[in-house]
């Protein structure tokens, strides 16, 4: 009877850990998706507010240079803007996983949209730093001029706002990570 | 006298009366249900078909940037009258992801053939997630990349004077264009490989 008892205390204390380890999962996920947000609203703002014009005559016709001259960039602050917007309205539903106990079904809707998501963010970060590095560098088989010799600031700024849209990449795949182990260990 | 009866009476019923009692406990445990266990497998196998298809779209996509070379037969007004995948870092880039990505999807099939043998078992499958996740990211930051050098390449760009070179080069344009369509087709299945798999994940 004894070792009985033993049993099925031991037992519980399984499953009280293993609701801890869920609880102590769903904070983690909270937690990364509010610096996720952090990420893409701050690269969203610095890119949209690029801004430069030239005080002196280059052989360009045009001195003044700001993001929507280039539509990868465009498409950029499209992305993270949308991105963060869903950030923000999924953290409801990330709170809701910190407290109830059966999340099965919004754990795999969650999953869903943070792949979808993710695509998105990455389609944005990569054609954008495919425009900035040419922007940097130029191409001379193609005849395209590397315009930050001319835009300093600009480049610089376009080049800073990369990094945070890629860290929310890597914030995105650890999420879907962390749902999925969630998932996959429900009792 | 009653003390000695329960102490008499409780051990010999304890371990039914426990594999009574404990389901609570224990049967949460138990999946061993066939039926949960069919509509996995048949998830496994839509899983193992769509990775071939990806595998197509991925190598179809690589072999097509890579054979795009182009060779103008007269003479213009731009020095090079020569066009190749790697006159552009961009493409460069798009070449070697395509072919990492349907080289990890080739050495991911096995894995995919043990989910299917074993449909209820959870660490391939998380596996098969995490690794499919990190890919879709890879091939997508290959083919948007390659997409934004491509739209750059057909309608050039005015205010950074950035001529369009698809005018000149119509042939190289045209197949690097079709690699990138292709590997977008192959994010698509990547798409839908990480959605299955974390469906499949859930247990009841």
């Amino acid at each position: 009877m004894k070792s009985g008892q033993a049993e099925i205390v031991e037992t519980s204390k399984a499953i009280q850990k293993s609701g801890l380890m869920s609880r102590r999962n769903a904070i983690l996920e909270f937690i990364l998706r509010i610096v996720a947000f952090f990420n893409t609203i701050t690269s969203a703002i610095l890119m949209a507010t690029t801004n430069e014009t030239l005080p002196f005559f280059t052989q360009f016709i045009r001195f003044h240079a700001e993001y929507s001259d280039l539509s990868a960039l465009t498409f950029f602050v499209i992305a993270n803007a949308v991105v963060s917007g869903y950030l923000i309205l999924s953290l409801p539903l990330a709170f809701v996983h910190i407290v109830k106990s059966k999340t099965q079904n919004s754990r795999v809707l969650l999953i869903i949209l943070d792949v979808a998501m993710l695509g998105l963010l990455t389609a944005g970060a990569s054609s954008a730093a495919a425009i900035v590095y040419l922007a940097h560098k130029g191409n001379n088989n193609t005849n395209w001029f590397s315009i930050c010799q001319q835009f300093n600031s600009f480049c610089e700024r376009i080049s800073g706002s990369l990094i945070g849209s890629f860290v929310a990449v890597f914030l995105l795949i650890l999420l879907i990570l962390l749902s999925a182990i969630a998932l996959s260990r429900r009792h | 006298m009653k003390n000695e009866s329960t102490i008499i009476d409780v051990p010999a019923e304890s371990s039914s009366a426990m594999k009574g009692k404990a389901p609570l406990i224990g049967v949460a445990k138990d999946h061993t249900t066939s039926g949960s266990g069919g509509y996995k497998r048949g998830l496994s196998i839509f899983d193992f078909l769509l990775r071939i298809a990806a595998i197509i779209a991925a190598s179809v996509a690589a072999g097509t940037m890579f054979t795009s070379d182009e060779t103008l037969p007269f003479f213009t007004q731009f020095l090079q009258f020569e066009a190749g995948y790697d006159d552009l870092p961009t493409y460069q880039f798009f070449v070697i992801a395509m072919s990492i990505v349907s080289g990890y999807l080739l050495l991911s099939l096995p894995i995919s053939v043990v989910t299917i043998v074993r449909p209820l078992a959870t660490a391939p499958r998380l596996l098969l997630l995490v690794l499919d996740t990190a890919a879709l990211a890879f091939n997508m930051a290959a083919a948007s990349s390659a997409a934004a050098i491509s739209y750059l390449a057909h309608n050039g760009n005015q205010n950074t004077n950035w001529l369009p070179i698809c005018q000149q080069f119509g042939d190289f344009c045209l197949k690097s264009s079709g690699a990138v369509v292709s590997s977008f087709v192959a994010v698509v299945f990547f798409t839908i490989l990480v959605v299955l798999s974390g469906v499949a994940l859930k247990r009841h």
